[in-house]
């Protein structure tokens, strides 16, 4: 198994979301999250007043993912979110020893 | 059980089904006893069994725990034991969910705050079998003592868990999955009317409430039964699969009804919401006949004018009695009334309450509408307990009969993932949102929770704000797609009856109209240039950026506790900051174009029969603007004046308005004109708010200036109006000398600002293809606009487009200049830099 985390535009969200879905992934935990990349923050005047915007919005998606299915969602995810732009985002992936769901104690990949 | 529930399933009296249920466990219970005494026979005396809570009221739901109390003289509890314990097993193989509570009389005469629902429970006694000399003794103990001794620790106890149960519902009933014990509104309560009743006859049994009540109840009863029966538990909560299934049994409905078949769950919830309503106003009744408050509020210290037809005593407003005319039935003295409440957050006694719901009919025969409805109504909107009064006035009916527009929507239930409330509790929650923006958030709030809290206090019209809120989603009372499009329809009507200003007024629909764009922006990447762009254009003013920010805020947050984030709400600052820099950045470059088909366009051409090619070139050129932040009627007033220019070549247009006045000037483009008529306001001591000024392709100018009028000249001499728009027409003419007028002006003591702005001046090449964009900002200060357009124009500069705003303490002027036709160049610019601080300052001074 392994775990997904992509850190995306938030003006993404619903591309993403229905991307996996389509893709047969069934479990994700959404972020309100902020940050910055390489894209970094800037400064925005207002009303005469200098505001930093240094840390922008974005959503965290995370989930985990059978072996086998962890290419095609990360390839869902890239389809789905990218802009071309820098700001859309990040994906890391890392394995997972175990999963255990807890209504029934069912472990493993039957269990995400 | 099966019988009773049959009938239930086929009557749908609830009141009936719970009787049968207690009747039924009466006769089991006195057949087990009668067989425990049977086999021994000193049981009969010195232990009796009483039926206590619901079962003692005789309201025993199908799926509630039997409240059984065995009490027993000192000694007998002990000898009985075995027997209380064989009964209670018994009940329990029976399928009953009996709660036995074995009691020593003494035990039952004084209230224990630590288990006070036992101590309720008491008031509901009735005796199933045993010694009846000993439950003559028991009922003359809880009457005679724990009700009479105990009286005050029993309301302050039966308050306390009111409001603790009411605030576990967010305090309102108007949820769209409500609970139909507990929460406001719901039979808990109407117990709770039933037990204060109690305590204030001291009488063993409720006295009757009004018929209405007794319905209500009746109604619920067949709910919760209902409910009992689908959940097959002690489950009351109402979700939306058993509305849909009570609406189509028509459960609670009347045999009538019933016999007619399932009704819209949207129709069976305002029913049941409206007997909800009932039966929390019967409880507030009670509580304030005990002396007790349900939500205690801090009153706010506001000074109330005497001799207005009401009064405030002990933190409720109470209309004075009746001598010949009742008070309750004038609107002035009604709605100045709730404009109280709105300011001091003072509930309405309860007195006052049952004769304004009776004077309704009264009140629809005197009220009258136009500008003074709407300074009423302003001012309940602009009270910071605007909610309270708001919500007291739908409970009563009285908004309805100002607002008719708002009965589509009352107790409505949209379905949806997100709302939590009905639409109009949504409405009103919203209106406390925006209040509660006022309240300071202190040192560590996040710097767009101070930022919206400044906007809000800061705005010139708040009024229009609220009465847009108000308005926002009675559209969604009607079958339409587009609820905000329908909104703003149906308040067309509300802003005709008011005789609102036609800027307000078109304010207060562009709002409507577009209240749901910056919730829709916000689910787009929130820094992207044409995002931006796209919802700046949108809105067109800072004005309604503002109140749109706000809006959107306040909508979020009334929507669902958990709606809004402190990640949204700042994406919504962010936005708000990016419109903001990109509102007045392509005024210049969008400009009207006659042969497109703009909706506005549209309406305007067709109010002008005949006239269409001489209007479109009226129209051809002026900024978008224009046409977008103008109704079609002003714009087409704009037109007509054109046409007298032969006469009098400086056309003005005026308003007065209590707060905010406007003037609006139609001439040929010459030099200095902007300069002119702020000069000319200047030397007559108004405050520019707001100013726009406009030209069309063939050099047609529509400087308006919104104002107000520091020293009240206007408003206290109305014969002064006249003399006022001949003396800003001859200034700007220059047939007469605005330096004369000004020197002749005494100049006021100018106050000390509370926030100080520093000035900043700032050239944009990039906004426009022909003109360099100039942006002011600075401390507002009276004369401010003269002292920059008068440098402007002694500079040579021609003002393509104003555009003039003042946001609090702070004042921010665009102008697109060009220089002998085109843009400026950079010795220009520094030039005027240095030339516009020095006037700045020296207005200052």
């Amino acid at each position: 198994m392994q775990k997904i985390e992509a850190v995306i535009q938030p003006s993404k969200l619903d591309a993403v979301k229905d991307a996996l879905v389509e893709l047969g992934v069934l479990g994700i935990t959404i972020f309100e999250v902020r940050g910055h990349g390489r894209q970094k923050g800037h400064t925005e005047f207002y009303r005469g007043r200098e505001y930093a915007v240094d840390l922008l919005p974005k959503i965290k998606l995370e989930l985990v993912v059978a072996d086998d299915m962890a290419e095609k969602a990360i390839q869902a995810i890239i389809s789905a979110a990218r802009t071309g732009r820098i700001g859309d985002g990040k994906i890391f992936v890392s394995k997972i020893d175990e999963a255990i769901r807890i209504r029934n104690d069912e472990r493993g990949e039957i269990a995400v | 059980m099966l019988a009773i529930r049959q009938d239930f399933e086929a009557d749908s009296d609830g009141l009936a089904a719970i009787a049968s249920r207690s009747t039924l466990v009466d006769e089991l219970v006195v057949r087990l006893w009668t067989a425990e005494v049977a086999a021994d026979a000193a049981l009969a005396k010195g232990v009796v069994l009483a039926a206590i809570g619901g079962y003692g009221r005789s309201q025993l739901f199908p799926h509630s725990d039997i409240d059984l109390l065995f009490c027993a003289e000192k000694g007998e509890a002990e000898y009985a034991k075995g027997a209380i314990r064989r009964v209670t097993q018994a009940l329990w193989d029976c399928g009953m969910r009996v709660s036995p509570m074995t009691r020593k009389l003494s035990e039952c005469e004084r209230f224990q705050a630590e288990n006070a629902e036992f101590g309720l429970s008491l008031f509901d006694r009735r005796m199933l079998i045993g010694d009846v000399a000993l439950f003559a003794k028991l009922d003359e103990k809880i009457r005679g003592k724990l009700m009479v001794k105990d009286a005050k620790t029993i309301r302050m106890e039966i308050a306390s868990l009111t409001r603790e149960r009411h605030a576990k519902y967010g305090d309102t009933l108007f949820h769209l999955e409500p609970n139909v014990k507990d929460g406001p509104g719901g039979m808990r309560d109407a117990n709770i009317c039933g037990w204060l009743q109690m305590l204030q006859a001291g009488s063993s049994s409720a006295v009757g409430e009004t018929e209405e009540f007794d319905e209500a109840v009746a109604f619920l009863a067949a709910t919760r039964c209902f409910l009992h029966y689908r959940h097959e538990r002690d489950d009351n909560a109402l979700d939306w699969r058993a509305q849909d299934a009570a609406a189509e049994q028509a459960v609670g409905l009347g045999a009538e009804r019933r016999k007619v078949g399932g009704v819209d769950p949207a129709y069976w919830m305002r029913v049941y919401f409206r007997r909800g309503r009932i039966v929390e106003r019967c409880m507030l009744r009670q509580f304030e006949a005990h002396g007790l408050v349900l939500a205690p509020v801090e009153l706010r210290r506001v000074k109330l004018a005497g001799n207005q037809g009401f009064r405030l005593k002990d933190g409720a407003l109470m209309l004075d009695p009746a001598e010949g005319t009742d008070p309750a039935a004038e609107p002035e003295i009604v709605l100045g009334l709730f404009a109280a409440m709105a300011k001091t957050g003072a509930r309405l006694g309860g007195e006052s309450e049952l004769r304004i719901a009776a004077a309704i009919p009264q009140l629809s025969a005197n009220l009258e509408e136009g500008p003074g409805l709407w300074r009423r109504l302003s001012e309940i909107l602009t009270g910071e307990r605007a909610g309270t009064a708001l919500r007291a006035m739908h409970t009563l009916g009285l908004l309805e009969l100002i607002l008719p527009e708002f009965h589509g929507i009352d107790a409505l239930v949209i379905r949806d993932a997100y709302h939590r409330y009905t639409v109009d509790e949504h409405t009103f929650v919203l209106v406390d949102t925006l209040h509660g923006l006022a309240v300071d958030p202190g040192p560590n709030a996040p710097e767009w929770r101070e930022k919206l809290g400044s906007m809000l206090r800061e705005l010139q019209s708040p009024g229009l704000l609220y009465l847009a809120a108000l308005l926002h989603d009675t559209g969604k009372g009607r079958a339409s797609d587009d609820h905000a499009a329908e909104s703003a329809r149906m308040a067309k009507s509300v802003l005709a009856r008011l005789e609102m200003d036609a800027y307000d007024a078109a304010l207060v629909l562009r709002l409507i109209e577009m209240h749901l764009e910056m919730s829709n922006a916000l689910r787009r990447d929130i820094f992207d240039a044409d995002t931006v762009r796209t919802f700046a254009s949108k809105v067109q003013t800072h004005e309604a950026l503002r109140m749109l920010t706000l809006f959107t805020y306040a909508d979020i947050d009334a929507v669902h506790p958990d709606a809004l984030t402190p990640w949204k709400a700042e994406n919504l600052w962010r936005l708000s900051m990016n419109a903001s820099n990109q509102l007045d950045r392509n005024v210049d470059e969008e400009r009207v174009h006659t042969s497109g088909r703009d909706e506005r366009i549209v309406r305007f051409l067709a109010m002008l029969p005949g006239r269409e090619a001489e209007a479109q070139r009226f129209l051809e050129g002026f900024p978008e603007r224009y046409l977008k932040t103008r109704s079609p009627e002003a714009i087409r007033q704009h037109f007509e004046l054109t046409t007298r220019f032969e006469k009098e070549p400086f056309q003005i247009v005026f308003q007065h308005g209590a707060e905010v006045s406007e003037i609006t000037l139609v001439t040929q483009d010459r030099p200095r004109l902007f300069a002119g008529m702020a000069a000319a306001l200047a030397a007559w001591g108004m405050n520019v708010v707001t100013a726009a000024g406009y030209a069309n392709e063939a050099g047609v100018v529509v400087d308006t200036f919104r104002f107000t009028d520091r020293f009240r000249t206007l408003e206290l001499n109305e014969s002064e109006r006249e003399r006022f728009v001949e003396s800003v027409r001859d200034l700007v003419a220059g047939r007469a000398s605005v330096e004369k007028m000004l020197s002749g002006r005494k100049r006021s003591k100018r106050r000390a600002p509370r926030v100080l702005v520093e000035t900043r001046i700032d050239f944009d090449e990039t906004a426009s293809s022909h003109s360099t964009l100039l942006q002011v900002v600075a401390q507002d200060v009276p004369g401010l606009l003269r002292a920059i357009s008068v440098t402007l124009s002694a500079a040579g500069h021609n003002v393509e487009v104003a555009l003039v705003d003042t946001e609090g303490e702070t004042a921010i002027d665009v102008f697109y200049l060009t220089h002998d036709g085109l843009r400026l160049n950079e010795e220009q610019e520094i030039e005027l830099h240095a030339a516009l601080l020095e006037a700045i300052k020296e207005n200052a001074q």
